[in-house]
């Protein structure tokens, strides 16, 4: 593939977009990234995968280093999970260089279009509050949140309800459960597997949403190494498209934490929940050899 | 939900400030790092002319045809080796808090991700 400086300029551009809703919207960005690869830049599923998971360990990284500051990151509970979706990851990461990319493709869009309802019907859990008000701020606490060393439970402080929020984790063996099928997915597809792990933890295992989805994207990071080291190790990485990918999703996801709570994120979700059913469509029409790209 | 802390949830409120903390400096590091070594890669390839996209393999960084080249394949693998770098944080900071049990989680995690490099070598 040879990279015009326009060509350049479009993917540091792709990687901000992917970073920044990313950030925003809860995400990993390689829903945004493989697709846009695919179809727009013409590089190879097992390629665009390999990109993507460096886009989403910077997102993760990015992301992740301003959600451990607010307190709501359960890093016992995360790390407990990690275990099944590194398993997962390297997982992932093997099966997806021995299936053919258009099954890659197909997989991916089925994938998409699930993440496309789950972000239409998203409660947004993961939106960092808004700005508190001055009541808030003087019943902040010194400690936003901790976490228990005898068993995977916590306390975060939630403003609204002034006062800490104390849970704990139940069926472990669910979250770890869910936690290697996101995995894999993550592996095969470059995705964050966030869509799947935040329910895993909110629904299955009763932890708060808020909690779920910074665990969560805590995890995503070491979910997508886990799978990259498989591609990097194997020659999938292209250097000239990821480098510039990665730059614009460090600077897309910071900005994407600082813009959370404060843009209309409903419309923003609604805006991606559309875009995605529409690339999920163009992904499994390639995959069936029906090209409407490049 | 709710009940009053004890003295002894405010020394573990107190301990996981202080970890949350020095991981956060971590990925900050590692993020800066990774992607200034990306940033001045990119552009001296780019100054040398070269717009060709060659894949790069984990373990032939060494063999890179030129500078630039190794520099974006070190900066991948800074940016990598942060949320692995993380793992290995929380193994020391768990290990001074005597908490064997998530030492021995973070540490099969670690091994996995050592995994993970073998087979990719393999």
């Amino acid at each position: 593939m040879e990279l015009s400086l326009p060509t350049l300029a479009a993917l540091v551009v792709l990687g901000a977009a992917a970073g920044w809703l990313g950030a925003l919207v809860g995400i990993g960005g390689g829903v945004i990234l493989v697709p846009a690869l695919v179809l727009a830049f013409g590089v190879k599923t097992q390629v665009a995968v390999a990109a993507s998971l460096i886009g989403v360990a910077a997102t993760s990284t990015a992301a992740g280093s301003a959600y451990v500051g607010s307190g709501l990151t359960n890093m016992r509970l995360g790390m407990t999970l990690e275990i099944a979706t590194t398993i997962g990851g390297i997982t992932g990461g093997l099966v997806a260089m021995v299936i053919s990319p258009e099954l890659l493709a197909g997989v991916f869009g089925v994938v998409m279009a699930i993440t496309s309802a789950l972000v239409f019907f998203d409660r947004g859990g993961h939106e960092r509050e808004k700005e508190p008000t001055e009541a808030q701020r003087q019943a902040r606490p010194a400690v936003l949140g901790w976490e228990s060393r005898e068993k995977l439970a916590g306390a975060y402080f939630d403003e609204h309800l002034h006062r800490m929020v104390h849970y704990e984790a139940r069926r472990i063996p669910v979250g770890a459960a869910v936690s290697l099928v996101a995995g894999t997915l993550s592996g095969m597809l470059g995705v964050g597997g966030g869509f799947l792990k935040v329910p895993a933890m909110s629904l299955g295992m009763k932890v708060p949403i808020r909690v779920a989805a910074a665990t969560s994207n805590f995890m995503i990071g070491v979910t997508a190494i886990s799978s990259l080291f498989v591609y990097f190790a194997r020659g999938y990485v292209q250097p000239l498209l990821a480098a510039p990918i990665a730059i614009g999703v460090v600077g897309g996801s910071l900005l994407g934490t600082r813009h959370s709570g404060k843009l209309p994120a409903k419309v923003l979700r609604l805006t991606l929940s559309a875009v995605l059913i529409g690339v999920a469509a163009q992904m499994v029409l390639r995959a069936m050899g029906v090209h409407l790209g490049r | 939900m709710g009940a009053e802390l004890t003295d002894k949830d405010k020394i573990e409120e107190a301990l996981a400030e202080r970890d949350h903390k020095r991981v956060q400096l971590l990925l900050r590091a590692g993020l800066a790092l990774s992607t200034a070594l990306m940033a001045v890669g990119l552009v001296m390839r780019l100054a040398l002319g070269e717009r060709g996209s060659p894949p790069l393999r984990l373990f032939e960084l060494g063999s890179a045809p030129d500078l630039g080249l190794l520099l974006i394949g070190l900066g991948i693998l800074a940016l990598a080796m942060t949320p692995a770098l993380r793992v290995l944080a929380l193994v020391v900071i768990w290990a001074r808090e005597r908490d064997w049990r998530f030492v021995g989680v973070a540490v099969a995690v670690t091994l996995t991700l050592a995994l993970s490099l073998a087979i990719g070598k393999g």
